[in-house]
């Protein structure tokens, strides 16, 4: 009996299946690498909870003067610490892929990578991410515990959901975000530059130390619309506050700009590695 | 035999902007920049055979990496053509890259973090291996190379002969047909690069890989390849069987003699004296008409020896001498 060839769409099927299994294994070895190296994560635990002892001692101040007519009056008693609580969570569980990815490219490391059938981003990408979910993981756990010791009251179970699924797509949203920072490195060489400017954004836009809800207008919806909203802000309101149709619209809202950076992320490599394989490394 | 590689009148030039010096030259440059082309590759042709392991060699800046590069996906050459297991290089440079193995000697490919282990467990799924076909691969190799016991630790802790004999198991672990090696030996002690070099060599004969070498160590092209390709500015200057290029070319050593006493007083043949300071005898010695052995034998039995080294002349001397012979 003679065999049919598969047909382009399997063969595409095939490929797709290869790449995401490759993928799922450079995941595991993220994840792998970064729980051996335990003692990292638990220095990192350590920072984070230095960090909110001080952040949850500023923030119970201005929210204890409860006075008239500023935003403190407008969300609920040690909401403030509770909100950077998470924010914190997640910028500190974003890898700095940008720094990988600007040394692969400016050093010419890259171009092992390029000898393999697999596409070098996605194999980068996956492997941060496994890194970046112990972290999410950890982290997670050193709030939790944080937040008991504090004998502070708990956000509702639903807001904690919440905080957590918005959370983790979040900072999967900022991994992308710095992705693409590391990838002008093609062009510029040395990133820092648009990292300062992404950080700065990240800080005013994402909402990292006080609810974007408490902004003006103008300044809060383009903050709601932006990538930087999508990355810390969701997950933060989450906790003081989110109604379950604000929770869909903002999930609907991250997906978007999950789906939108990684294409973006998609074409700029794209862009880089023409120059490269034109222009050499 | 069918060949390897073909490759027709390949050409590289690389375009850049020059800069200006001064702020007003800078400012101009970004309006009306400066743009210069520089030939790397100025237009190869050759042909390699399946199973045949050749030489790229040339000083710095002659264009060999380019070549290498340009066959093997990782640049687009500016003009020719080039076939590389059947495959046009920089254009089906995924699908090349399931049927060659490459290896840097200043590139890990490994994951640093990682035990020697899951970095191989990593390249299975990068090169879409079976798991039963890839163990039994990796076992033989392991075996072959002697990295057994490396296989538990993580790759920033082995020494550089180890990593780099890891590396070269690496690159062979999907089975290529073809094996690229960039400077497979630099940095490695003397040991150790007599180990890589016998590895290669007898994998290339067991498994009739084809090796493409570019090394700065003429003992890397002596043992390892049986045909050499020398480039210049760009353009091959000769290509002839290793034996052939020894005999005219690389028969030639260097011992560096520390002494007691300021100057030695040897008289050999094929033994001549380069300047050097008081108390370092420098000498170069042509093998085919005295053996190195008699030269040390000779400087120990004048006395006061403090210290030999024995090495190649620098790449840049045998290819200034194939010039100066062709140019004869």
């Amino acid at each position: 009996m003679r065999s049919t060839p598969p047909s382009t769409a399997k063969r595409r099927t095939d490929r797709i299946g290869r790449e995401l299994a490759a993928m799922a294994a450079a995941f595991r070895v993220g994840l792998a690498s970064a729980v051996a190296a335990w003692p990292v994560l638990l220095g990192r635990a350590i920072f984070y909870a230095v960090c909110m002892m001080v952040l949850t001692a500023f923030w119970d101040k201005v929210g204890a003067q409860r006075l008239a007519g500023t935003f403190a009056l407008r969300l609920p008693p040690g909401g403030l610490a509770t909100y950077v609580g998470v924010t914190e969570w997640i910028t500190l569980s974003v890898p700095a892929i940008q720094l990988k990815l600007e040394d692969d490219i400016r050093t010419g490391a890259l171009e092992p990578h390029l000898l393999r059938p697999k596409a070098y981003l996605a194999q980068a990408i996956a492997g941060q991410a496994g890194g970046m979910i112990a972290r999410l993981a950890i982290l997670g756990v050193a709030a939790l515990a944080l937040l008991a010791l504090s004998g502070r009251a708990w956000p509702s179970p639903a807001g904690i959901a919440y905080a957590a699924l918005l959370g983790v797509i979040g900072a999967g949203i900022g991994m992308m975000i710095f992705a693409i920072v590391g990838l002008t490195a093609f062009w510029l060489r040395r990133v820092l530059p648009v990292l300062l400017i992404v950080q700065k954004l990240m800080f005013l836009l994402g909402g990292l130390f006080a609810p974007i809800s408490l902004y003006p207008g103008w300044l809060r919806d383009a903050a709601a619309l932006s990538p930087f909203g999508a990355h810390l802000a969701f997950a933060g309101q989450a906790v003081i506050g989110l109604s379950a149709d604000d929770f869909w619209r903002a999930l609907t809202l991250q997906a978007f700009w999950l789906v939108a950076l990684t294409g973006l992320a998609a074409l700029v490599w794209r862009a880089g590695l023409a120059k490269t394989l034109r222009a050499g490394v | 035999m069918n060949p390897a590689i073909t490759v027709k009148e390949l050409r590289k030039a690389y375009r850049y902007a020059r800069r200006r010096g001064g702020a007003f030259g800078a400012l101009a440059g970004l309006f009306h920049p400066d743009v210069v082309e520089l030939e790397a590759v100025a237009s190869v042709s050759f042909e390699i055979a399946a199973g045949e392991r050749v030489a790229i060699i040339g000083p710095n800046g002659a264009g060999k990496s380019t070549t290498l590069k340009m066959l093997s996906g990782v640049l687009e050459p500016s003009g020719g053509d080039a076939q590389v297991l059947g495959y046009t290089p920089w254009k089906e440079r995924k699908r090349l890259a399931y049927e060659i193995g490459v290896v840097f000697g200043q590139r890990s490919q490994l994951w640093t973090e990682l035990p020697v282990r899951d970095s191989f467990a990593l390249l299975r799924r990068v090169y879409d291996q079976e798991a039963d076909g890839f163990r039994r691969r990796r076992d033989a190799l392991v075996e072959r190379f002697g990295v057994g016991a490396l296989l538990d630790q993580p790759v920033g802790r082995l020494s550089l002969g180890q990593r780099m004999r890891c590396e070269i198991v690496a690159s062979l672990l999907h089975g290529p047909r073809l094996l690229f090696l960039d400077e497979p030996t630099i940095g490695l002690d003397v040991t150790a690069k007599a180990q890589v070099r016998d590895f290669i060599r007898e994998q290339s004969l067991t498994e009739g890989q084809t090796v493409v070498l570019t090394s700065h160590d003429t003992r890397d092209i002596e043992l390892v390849c049986e045909r050499v390709i020398v480039i210049n500015a760009g353009k091959i200057v000769l290509d002839q069987p290793t034996d052939q290029l020894r005999r005219r070319f690389i028969a030639r050593k260097l011992i560096t003699l520390q002494s007691q006493a300021p100057v030695l007083a040897l008289d050999l043949p094929g033994v001549t004296r380069r300047p050097s300071e008081p108390h370092t005898t420098i000498l170069e010695i042509d093998t085919r008409e005295t053996r190195i052995d008699a030269v040390i034998a000779a400087a120990l039995a004048l006395g006061g020896i403090e210290d030999v080294t024995v090495e190649d002349p620098p790449m840049e001397e045998v290819v200034h001498e194939i010039y100066a012979a062709l140019d004869r």
